[in-house]
């Protein structure tokens, strides 16, 4: 499938639901997984203390960034790491030419970043004329299939296991009904051989710890303690807000993230990584980088209420829980972060004009912020947004007119009954859908006939 | 490297973000995270340790002394020709078998610096050498009980003051559910993956 912006999600939506029934199968029995799995871990623990905790460091974290950033430059830089900052995408992508040229290198192995997939890492060096081999078993698929990730957590979780078989069948020879674990060991010496020619990895970092620059990285697979272990130069983006401020915080960051994410008490493979190979080491990269990348970040962070989402730990807990995102997946979304997180930070980095109508891709029920392990209320921040579109005068102009005449109905009781009352007399099935205002709400949606009597006269008789 | 352009992202960086924060009231720093939780899993750090390690798919074999470790060991590598062995394996546990580059060896043998109970983790050393804890399919990690500690926290606090280039928590095989959302082992790391804890007696 093609690449789509946010601006298409309506229609991307609609496409994947008439088109693609097999995605809304697979994502759906995905999610219900992940949030099986949850639920479950989140029961084991004492879960408000834990989020409380991991909100409130984040928040003094964001509050006190600029002396936080300081400390882990310094840090880092005492470990033997280069540091780098960008502003924008372009300056992420300068700064990996400039490691990619000084060391003439030519093949990569990355690991799973969203952070990467945001800033176009990988078409970006393969225009340089470097190999790159994504290393996640999801990513892999996805990019051998020239798609995008469709999930946070689970970048193929849109595949079903046929159409995996399928894929292995014409890349490996693999039998059309070969099982998950035959599948696994085609693809896992196909990548052996490329991590082993590797002279170059890419990671994101899930955390970094300010006081001794400790980057964090979880996983299961191993790919990413390969990326960051076998090939000479390891090069790692992370965003400015990832940033905490302990080492032992990340004892609980890391706990805290997997048990949302996937239920798991931990990934089965965490990376602790402090720079590049020690003296008394036998293996491990000669040189390690860390890009620090804005690309928006500062735009959130300056909006009194958006910027709480910055505490976000990419758990993909809310897009699990989401009942607008089980339907398509992430895709229709049109960027590297799809449902209810990705609708709240696309406004800050993408630009609100661009990440339209990304803010109304969500019912509001709630769901997402019930389950968030920081605690980010995502409805009030969609809500937030929407109030936004309106004011730059984004939103759909129905809006607009529908909150004026309600306004002007809401301020004259009398009118508002009348209005009321005709309302309640229209053949809702048949002509309902038809009403222009409505028939943007009708199309997705069923509209029930309404109730014979006003909520008022109700309330006089007394309700029943 | 870092040029003009670098120090001045750096900058326009902190710039903005003292701009974002000058109204913004600033927070306190929480204590340190704490596991809370309605019930411990285990009674004592070996038994959680064992629980979670076993929960994840990982293998947990108990052993009095470091001799019935070596014994035991030497059963256990009947099944291979050849090994790869960490560089802090102490010499009784080092396997009697032909060594071989860890990029074809069937069996690595490593040391752990520590263990977390919490979390079922064998905190792995960079000193200990990454690519024989990497690549072998099988993966065999010895860990004093001693050094099997509570919590994360703790394993972090104590590792602080002598970091390496880099740590690996494993708390399991390697594992992935990406081939239509089913459970396979040994994606890219080792499908198995045996603990040794050795006693003190």
């Amino acid at each position: 499938m093609s690449h789509t912006v946010p601006n298409q999600y309506r229609s991307e939506a609609a496409r994947t639901l008439r088109d693609l029934p097999k995605v809304r199968t697979s994502v759906t029995s995905a999610t219900d997984n992940f949030n099986h799995n949850r639920l479950r871990a989140y029961g084991e623990i004492d879960t408000d203390r834990w989020r409380n905790w991991a909100r409130d460091v984040k928040t003094h974290t964001l509050t006190n960034l600029d002396h936080y950033l300081e400390q882990a430059e310094k840090s880092l830089t005492a470990n033997g790491v280069h540091v780098h900052w960008a502003n924008t995408s372009a300056d992420a992508l300068a700064a990996i030419r400039e490691v990619v040229s000084e060391h003439d290198l030519k093949s990569v192995v990355k690991g799973k970043s969203m952070l990467s997939e945001e800033l176009g890492v990988n078409a970006y060096l393969e225009e340089l004329g470097v190999h790159v081999r994504e290393a996640d078993l999801g990513e892999y698929i996805i990019q051998l299939l020239g798609e995008p990730p469709s999930h946070i957590v689970g970048p193929a979780i849109h595949k079903s296991l046929e159409d995996c078989q399928q894929l292995f069948h014409e890349k490996f020879g693999t039998p059309l009904d070969g099982d998950p674990d035959t599948l696994a060991q085609a693809a896992r010496e196909a990548l052996r051989a490329e991590f082993l020619a590797a002279d170059l990895g890419i990671t994101g970092g899930n955390f970094l710890a300010a006081d001794t620059g400790t980057l964090a990285l979880i996983e299961n697979e191993g790919n990413i303690r390969l990326s960051t272990s076998l090939p000479r130069v390891h090069v790692a983006f992370v965003g400015i807000e990832k940033i905490v401020p302990r080492l032992e915080d990340l004892a609980g960051f890391v706990q805290l993230t997997t048990r949302a994410a996937t239920g798991q008490p931990i990934g089965n493979y965490i990376s602790l990584i402090q720079g590049p190979q020690h003296r008394d080491e036998v293996d491990g990269p000669e040189e390690v980088h860390v890009v620090f990348v804005d690309n928006g970040r500062t735009n959130l962070l300056a909006d009194e209420e958006a910027w709480e989402a910055l505490r976000c730990v990419r758990c993909g807990a809310c897009l699990n829980i989401c009942p607008v995102y089980r339907q398509t997946g992430g895709h229709p979304y049109g960027w590297a972060y799809s449902g209810p997180i990705g609708a709240i930070i696309a406004p800050g980095i993408l630009g609100l004009k661009e990440a339209m109508p990304l803010p109304y891709a969500s019912s509001l029920c709630g769901a997402c912020t019930d389950v968030c392990p920081v605690r980010i209320p995502i409805p009030e921040l969609l809500l937030h947004w929407r109030e936004r579109a309106v004011e730059e005068g984004l939103a759909p102009k129905t809006e607009e007119l529908g909150l004026r005449a309600y306004t002007a109905l809401a301020e004259h009781p009398q009118l508002f009954s009348i209005g009321g009352s005709l309302l309640r007399k229209l053949p809702w099935q048949r002509g309902g859908r038809a009403l222009p205002v409505l028939s943007g709400w009708t199309q997705e949606r069923d509209a029930p006939d309404p109730s014979s009597r006003s909520f008022q006269s109700m309330w006089k008789d007394g309700i029943k | 490297m870092e040029g003009r352009d670098q120090v001045s992202a750096r900058q326009q960086i902190l710039d903005r973000v003292r701009a974002a924060l000058k109204d913004r009231q600033a927070t306190e720093l929480p204590g340190p995270f704490q596991a809370w939780r309605p019930e411990q899993p285990a009674d004592t750090p070996v038994d959680g340790f064992a629980l979670l390690l076993e929960a994840a798919g990982g293998e947990v074999v108990r052993q009095p002394n470091i001799d019935a470790a070596a014994a035991w060991l030497t059963e256990f590598t009947t099944n291979f020709d050849t090994a790869t062995v960490g560089k802090t394996v102490p010499s009784k546990l080092v396997p009697g078998l032909e060594s071989s580059p860890p990029e074809i060896a069937p069996l690595g043998v490593s040391m752990a610096s520590s263990a977390i109970a919490e979390t079922g983790s064998l905190m792995m050393n960079a000193r200990d050498g990454r690519r024989s804890q990497l690549l072998a399919p099988t993966h065999v990690v010895f860990v004093h009980a001693r050094d099997v500690y509570a919590t994360f926290h703790e394993a972090l606090s104590k590792a602080r003051d002598d970091l390496p280039s880099a740590i690996g928590l494993h708390s399991g095989p390697s594992k992935s559910a990406d081939i239509g959302q089913v459970m396979v082992k040994g994606v890219h790391g080792p499908a198995r993956l045996i603990a040794v804890v050795i006693g003190d007696d």
